[in-house]
């Protein structure tokens, strides 16, 4: 095995287990440190694709600010185990079943599928690269661009209107 | 340079108008309310007055944005029907502290709405989706002191990330598919490869939650119940709207090969939604329940028409959403007037409604009508093109589906105006005074109603802008 | 590696954010659920970019393709944190009425 294919098994292992880990944890505080997990994990295979830029925007802005966002308000709340009420074992199982039969009629799907699947990736080229994307960014999509600017303004202000507290 | 401006003026425009109304807020001058509120209706009037002024076609940013004469008429519906909304909650407003974030986030929901039907890719699309529906959600919980309304917002938020997740799957498996979310590209490139039908039925899900199809329709009423009117109609009305807009074109243009597979899924939605909706629709105590529910009946409808995938059932369900978008905001009028003078809402509460209040009780009673499909008010003609248009594919058994449903419906919508007219009620809403800005908005609606069903140049002008 | 193995794991993390999303009640990890289905997504989108780069350099070695699905990355991600500060906003406020996040979607449906 050469080391990318031990990296890959290795990183795929951990996101998975990571992720069970995460929806299985009585404790919220739990729940993120696993998905913290899980995104390190991704942006390790984000560094394998040579998606660099990728790579640190994913442990900038998901495993820093999102999930420090989350914490935050779990600490804020005082969540611990007990104060989760349990759904109902049958719609536990429900969801279960529910996920599960998604994977099975895609993994269905997927072995009708043709040869494009047997496709390699490569591991380097530019396309990752921050130039590449940088150079694409500001000029074919500077429209998305400043649209994302409008929508992070109002998520402001829709979350400062909600969250001041009653004046 | 003067091209760009052009194409792209109804966006900048709205989005001139969030920053003026940002300014405002931060502005140290602290502005009496009423005058805030003059002021940004008059600017949703210039807003849409200036919509009718360009006729500037074409594509900007190398495709990313599209404008054409069809989408600057739909984004003519969108914008009176957000001023309509915008008058109906005057009211509310002028006691509501924060007016102008309400406005700040309605419009930048409204700008979404544009962008995405104005999208040529699915990049665009997505951005313009979230846009507008982040904002909304804060919208919900408007009604800041109110339990309800923080429900709603939760449950909105909740269920659109959810849908909006399914939709970004089914869009990475089509990217990965085509190597492009140009829909040009993807549209050379649909064919039945298993991984590419996967990725379009988890965008059709994506849809179907925006537009609440049954059985992607669970947050619906609750949503509807908890939220403010205001919110309530601009959800029924605007972002549905919006987003059947968006979804007949791409089924349409996009995903024309893939044609015999979507219209079974489309027609399986339809039939789920029109009996969902009205057998939910006839138990409901709640008035805005109850919209709820016969809204997502009037989607079942809309989806039949959707199914026939030619120019006439296109322009059928363009032209029904605009009937649409008058009759139930004049329903919506009257419940907003209810709503804050008395606080009632229950269907109950509407009972010998006719002795207090016979205007109001009028305006109800024909809007009803009008959603019902009674001749001769536009409601009928909207439903009848939309069978019409159905009817193009030879699937008669859906037609008389959606005859029967037709009945149905007649039966619960009859109810309410047998309660308003006919039921004595001892505790009636007492005599309201209406002030002039919901009456502005009522006899636009009522003329909407009036006018799009009995002079048929409507549906016809529809028609040209498509061919 | 061939795509197929990124295929199998990203559904796999998004099979496990929908079970999650269906099974919790509370409503901060079904937040966290739904970020661990846009992180499959993005995980995908970014294998799906390299396939068909590495397919563009078969053909010409100094080809570049693939940008537009890690500029869809970066635009999820951006969508994603504003998302998340609504959400979160929205369940503190929910929090300070109710104080409980538990989130049964179901329990008024029979009316």
């Amino acid at each position: 095995m050469e080391i990318t294919q031990i990296l890959f098994w290795f990183l795929s292992v951990l996101a998975v287990f990571g992720a069970l880990m995460m929806v299985t944890s009585k404790n919220p505080v739990y729940s993120v440190l696993w998905l913290i997990v899980v995104f390190f994990a991704i942006s390790g295979h984000y560094i394998l694709l040579n998606a660099q830029f990728l790579a640190i925007v994913n442990i900038i802005v998901y495993a820093g600010a999102i999930m420090v966002l989350f914490l935050f308000v779990i600490m804020l709340m005082n969540l611990n185990a007990e104060t989760e009420p349990q759904k109902n074992k049958w719609l536990k199982i429900a969801g279960v079943v529910a996920g599960c039969s998604l994977m099975l009629v895609f993994v269905a799907a997927l072995r009708q599928s043709d040869e494009l699947l047997k496709a390699p990736v490569s591991m380097g080229g530019e396309t990752g690269l921050i130039k590449t994307l940088g150079k694409t960014l500001f000029t074919d999509y500077v429209l998305p661009f400043e649209i994302s600017s409008v929508l992070f303004l109002s998520a402001m202000v829709g979350a400062v209107v909600i969250g001041k507290k009653g004046d | 340079m003067s091209i760009f401006f052009l194409l792209l003026q109804q966006e900048l425009l709205l989005t001139a108008i969030i920053f003026v109304l940002l300014f405002v807020k931060l502005s140290t001058k602290q502005w009496n309310s009423q005058t805030v509120l003059s002021f940004v209706n008059i600017l949703l009037v210039v807003n849409l007055a200036a919509g009718f002024f360009f006729k500037e076609k074409g594509t900007l940013f190398g495709d990313m944005f599209q404008t054409n004469d069809l989408l600057r008429f739909e984004k003519n519906i969108l914008n009176l029907g957000t001023l309509l909304i915008s008058l109906q909650a005057y009211n509310w407003l002028l006691k509501h502290k924060h007016a102008i974030e309400f406005y700040l986030l309605m419009l930048s929901t409204l700008l979404g709405m544009f962008f995405m039907l104005s999208s040529s890719n699915l990049l665009m699309f997505y951005v313009g989706l979230e846009l507008a529906s982040i904002p909304l959600a804060a919208l919900a919980n408007f009604d800041l002191d109110k339990k309800r309304s923080s429900e709603a917002a939760m449950k909105y938020i909740m269920s659109s990330a959810f849908a909006s997740g399914l939709l970004l799957f089914g869009i990475s498996l089509i990217y990965g598919m085509v190597g492009s979310v140009n829909f040009t590209d993807i549209a050379v490139a649909a064919s039945e490869n298993p991984l590419f039908l996967f990725g379009f039925i988890l965008l059709i899900a994506g849809f179907g939650f925006k537009i609440s199809a049954v059985p992607f329709h669970l947050w619906t009423a609750d949503v509807y119940e908890g939220a403010p009117v205001a919110v309530t109609s601009y959800l029924s009305v605007i972002s549905k709207g919006s987003m059947l807009f968006v979804m007949t074109s791409v089924l349409s243009t996009v995903f024309a090969n893939l044609l015999f597979q979507w219209y079974n899924i489309v027609a399986v939605l339809a039939v789920l939604s029109m009996i969902v909706g009205n057998l939910f629709a006839i138990r409901q105590q709640n008035i805005k329940r109850f919209l709820a529910f016969s809204s997502i009946s009037q989607v079942g409808f809309i989806l039949i028409g959707m199914s026939g995938a030619n120019i006439e059932s296109h322009s059928s369900v363009v032209y029904f959403v605009l009937v649409y978008l008058f009759s139930n905001l004049a329903a919506f009028a009257v419940i907003n007037v209810i709503s804050e003078a008395s606080g009632k809402e229950n269907i109950d509460d509407y009972k010998g409604l006719y002795k207090t209040n016979p205007a109001l009780t009028w305006v109800l009673a024909i809007a009803l009508f009008s959603l019902a499909g009674i001749p001769p008010t536009a409601g009928f003609f909207g439903k009848f093109f939309l069978l019409l248009g159905g009817a193009s594919k030879g699937n008669y058994l859906l037609i008389i589906v959606a005859a029967l449903n037709m009945v149905i419906s007649l039966y619960y919508y009859l109810r309410i105006i047998k309660a308003m007219f006919m039921d004595a009620n001892e505790t009636p809403v007492e005599k309201l005074a209406i002030s002039w800005s919901p009456k502005i908005s009522m006899a636009v609606c009522m003329a909407g109603i009036v006018v799009t069903g009995i002079i048929s140049g409507a549906y016809e002008y529809i028609y040209s802008l498509l061919k | 590696m061939p795509i197929t193995y990124y295929i199998f794991l990203a559904v796999a993390l998004f099979s496990i954010g929908v079970a999650g999303v269906l099974t919790r009640r509370n409503a901060i990890i079904i937040f966290m659920c739904v970020e661990l289905m846009l992180n499959a997504v993005n995980l995908l989108l970014v294998a799906f970019s390299k396939m068909h780069a590495q397919n563009a350099i078969a053909i010409d070695p100094a080809a570049v393709a693939g940008v537009e699905a890690q500029l869809f990355v970066f635009f999820i991600m951006v969508v994603a944190a504003a998302e998340v500060s609504v959400g979160l906003a929205i369940i503190v406020m929910m929090y300070r009425n109710i104080h409980s996040v538990d989130v049964n979607f179901l329990n008024r449906l029979k009316h």
